[in-house]
């Protein structure tokens, strides 16, 4: 009992909280893509060079919210690159996103040892950390030891929890949202009645770099106030699993990265159990991607009756128009 | 002359094709202007011209008299001109409602006001009589449905110069007469109908002034009471082409399907087949009418192995074909012509080679030691196309640059030379022109002599009229009675049509 209380307790639930928080942002900004249509695995870079330029923007305007913005303009101009070469000039939308991916993590790289002049990691030199926000009144309602549980977050956790149920009203209600499933599902439809599917591309992919850059800010402004190479870690690549899994539905979306967050902030805690730190540092990947693999089991006994039956065909050495002979006619 | 649209010397090139060769039009205002012509002649592609979707290499355009460059659909719209498109373009995860207003959501404190659309979109389909749900979701609705949808998009807008291309393609000889009257009210109300068609009666029964397009170039512009059919099929074809009964004799005899009490849901869970018992011998064409929507599609996806039936059993030479798979039930013989082209029949992001090898990919000339030929399957695709006069430049072109009948030809091709004896032909000519259509007649006709087996459905009481040696009637999912097709009466299929027994109704 001892050990489940040191694991399972309020800390848990705030840390998963705050965990989950970079990745919902990002896999909420990639919502907007995934629904008009656009495979884009770009989300990790325009984190990451998000992260990165909010670090120096809090240092040059001495600002935490100067660094965000300045976060958010860089990611938005990454996403503008993309739009740009994948909406106007019709390039592979992988290869784009892959390359973006690549300059990104380069870039922060050469350009942290131009500026600082060190390599792996920005600490100090006058980052401002975003400030944390305390509810009026959650102690008096929730007394002090769950007031943690509601209060006390950096700005940007309130703004991805509540941007869920705005984006499900945005796409449930307002004339962008429904075009940007239009664009996504039936674009000749979205032609024709003279929706230009360009022009809600791009918004799709700002939008996304919008939300890729406030992840990004927070990753680096948010609990730890760093910046360190390759600081997004895969958690862009991660919202891109969640989002084939989810459709870019906002609800699902939010389910997957709590998920994500959760197994982030367990494994943390099982480094207090002495395992080894890279097999704690997979746990979370592995443990989201089990469950979204989980999700689709359904369409399983489908798949495997297909495969067996190719297989059964191909070891038989027989071709399969061989004349309509059926093993058994016999209906179950 | 009040004109409302003039296109002056329209021409409109894909690489080196012509599709558009310098064409001139003048509808006038008020008026049904019928524009006909052979699949591939170019209808739609002016029609696409002239509503924005593809941009002319020469000519001007001018609407109401004013000169107009039409950059998108939006310029066209604004200009009150609407299109009724081939190919329908709805959305299938939003409702009836979503898909009529689309592009002009009515909102309320800038949010979609579903309610008020859903109130809006019954009251016109209620005013121009094409009967829908408006809060129903458009996936698993029928080609007919959608087919209305379409035209209250238009209406919804608007629009005074309405375009269709081919409205009536997927309607019944009852539907397209309330389609013409509602056709013919918005004209005496000032608009302008232009309209495609492959239905010359339709044609010479509405219109105005019809314009024969050939190869990319008109061949004539007439007023309707200066023309007869006879002379519309030759300026179209250039010979003359006969619907009459085909001449034929008895087939063996030999059962080939025999369905018993089968029962099916639909999409949305409804009881789509009910009780249905039928059989179709070898060397016979059974023919099954009825108005869209009443269980032939989900007839012929049970029988195909693409839905499951809920009771009830289908024996194809007197094996069970229900709960097998559709590659295994065409192993055993069937060969499956769909009624929707774009969605079951062809991938049209391929090509015509691909098209045609799907099924037969493992079999010789296609493929050998496992691995495909790719030149003897563009050397037979070549042969099928000469054979089914299928119009394209060669096999390599992807089939949804084709025209719309010259699809359907691709999908007739394919699946009359798969080697199958019981062929399942959902609308055959769908969309076709007149030429064609004789054509695939001739060809049905032929695969019967053949001593194969014929399920065919059509909505197209004369094409049954011509085909079919026994007609059951569909309504509401039941076979409401079977009538011999050389006596076919029109009077007695259209009481079944509308669900009521001839019988019953005499004695009344
Ligand atoms: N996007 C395209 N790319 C290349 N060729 C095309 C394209 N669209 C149409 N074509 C070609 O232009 C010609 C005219 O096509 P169009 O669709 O206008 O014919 P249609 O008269 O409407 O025929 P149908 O009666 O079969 O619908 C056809 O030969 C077709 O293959
Ligand atoms: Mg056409």
């Amino acid at each position: 009992m001892e050990i489940l209380a040191t694991f399972f307790n309020v800390g848990l639930v705030v840390a998963t909280i705050r965990t989950t928080t970079p990745i919902l942002l990002v896999a909420l900004g990639g919502s907007f893509t995934t629904k008009a249509g656009i495979f884009n695995i770009g989300l990790e870079g325009q984190m990451l060079i998000a992260a990165f330029f909010a670090v120096i923007g809090s240092i040059w305007t001495g600002s935490s919210f100067g660094g965000m913005l300045i976060g958010v303009a860089a990611a938005l101009a990454f996403a503008l690159v993309y739009a740009v070469l994948v909406v106007s000039f019709r390039a592979n939308e992988v290869v784009v996103g892959l390359a973006l991916n690549i300059l990104a993590g380069g870039m922060t790289i050469s350009l942290m040892k131009a500026i600082f002049g060190t390599r792996g990691s920005v600490v100090g030199r006058g980052i401002v950390g975003l400030p944390k926000v305390q509810l009026p009144g959650a102690r008096d309602i929730l007394g002090p030891s769950y007031a943690q549980l509601i209060s006390g977050y950096t700005p940007l956790v309130y703004v991805a929890f509540l941007s869920v149920p705005l984006l499900v009203l945005f796409y449930a209600r307002t004339r962008l949202g429904l075009y940007l499933r239009v664009v996504g599902e039936k674009p000749e439809a979205a032609e024709t009645l003279g929706i230009s599917i360009a022009r809600v591309r791009y918004i799709a992919s700002l939008l996304c770099g919008l939300f890729a850059g406030l992840a990004g800010a927070h990753m680096s402004l948010g609990y730890i106030t760093m910046f360190t190479e390759n600081m997004s870690s895969g958690r862009g690549f991660m919202a891109v699993a969640i989002l084939i899994f989810s459709a870019g539905d906002p609800l699902k979306v939010l389910l997957g990265c709590l998920l994500f967050g959760f197994a982030d902030a367990f494994s943390l805690r099982l480094q207090i159990l002495n395992f080894p730190s890279y097999l704690i540092l997979a746990v979370p990947y592995a443990v989201a991607l089990l469950a979204l693999f989980a999700l689709s089991w359904r369409t399983r006994p489908k798949l495997i009756r297909e495969t067996l039956e190719t297989m059964r065909n191909a070891l038989a050495g027989k071709p399969q128009d061989s004349g309509g002979k059926l093993p058994s006619d016999n209906r179950p | 002359m009040d004109i409302a649209v003039k296109l002056q010397g329209i021409t409109k090139r894909f690489d080196a094709f012509t599709a558009n060769d310098r064409i001139d039009l003048s509808v006038r205002r008020g008026e049904i202007h019928a524009i006909i012509g052979e699949n591939g002649a170019g209808k739609t592609t002016l029609m696409n011209v002239l509503f924005g979707l593809l941009q002319p290499d020469e000519g001007t355009i001018s609407v109401n008299g004013k000169p107009l460059v039409v950059t998108s659909p939006a310029v066209a719209i604004a200009e009150g001109l609407g299109m009724v498109h081939q190919h329908f373009k709805l959305v299938p995860s939003l409702t009836v409602a979503d898909n009529i207003f689309l592009g002009m959501e009515i909102r309320k404190r800038g949010l979609i006001d579903r309610k008020a659309q859903i109130e809006q979109a019954r009251t016109l389909s209620r005013k121009f009589g094409l009967n829908v749900d408006p809060a129903e979701r458009v996936a698993g609705l029928s080609v007919g449905i959608e087919q209305r949808i379409e035209i209250l998009k238009v209406l919804a807008r608007n629009a005074r110069i309405i375009i269709l291309d081919e409205p009536t393609a997927v309607l019944t000889p009852q539907e397209s007469r309330d389609l013409f009257a509602t056709l013919r009210s918005f004209v005496e109300d000032g608009m302008t109908v232009i309209f495609i068609s492959h239905h010359l009666e339709e044609v010479m029964a509405v219109s105005d002034t019809i314009t024969v397009l050939r190869d990319g170039r008109v061949v004539a512009t007439r007023g309707k009471s200066e023309l007869s059919k006879r002379e519309l099929v030759r300026m179209m074809v250039g010979r003359d082409v006969s619907f009459d009964r085909r001449p034929r004799s008895p087939g063996s005899g030999r059962a080939v399907l025999s369905v018993s009490d089968l029962w099916a849901r639909d999409d949305r869970r409804l009881p789509a087949l009910k009780a249905v018992n039928l059989s179709v011998s070898a060397g016979e064409i059974v023919g099954i009418a009825g108005v869209a929507g009443n269980g032939q599609t989900e007839l012929a996806e049970v029988l195909s192995g693409l839905r499951p039936a809920s009771h009830g059993s289908a024996l194809l030479h007197g094996k069970e074909l229900l709960e097998h798979s559709p590659a295994e039930i065409r192993a055993r013989g069937l060969a499956h012509v769909p009624g929707d082209r774009l969605a079951r029949g062809v991938d049209g992001n391929a090509t015509l080679s691909a098209n045609m090898l799907m099924g037969r990919q493992r079999k010789q000339p296609y493929s050998r030691r496992g691995l495909i030929d790719w030149r003897a399957v563009d050397r037979e695709t070549k042969a099928l196309m000469q054979r089914f006069d299928i119009r394209a430049r060669g096999p390599r072109d992807l089939a949804s640059s084709l025209s719309g009948g010259n699809i359907q030809k691709v999908v007739l091709a394919r699946e009359f030379t798969a080697g199958g004896d019981f062929l399942l032909i959902d609308q055959p000519t769908r969309g076709v022109d007149i030429g064609a259509q004789e054509a695939i007649h001739s060809e049905i006709m032929r695969q019967r002599a053949d001593d194969k087996a014929i399920l065919l459905i059509s909505t197209q009481l004369d094409e049954l009229a011509a085909l079919a040696d026994r007609i059951l009637v569909m309504f509401e999912g039941r076979i409401m009675g079977e009538i011999d097709g050389a006596a076919m009466d029109e009077e007695s299929i259209g009481l079944m049509m509308a669900g009521i027994d001839p019988v019953a109704a005499a004695e009344v």
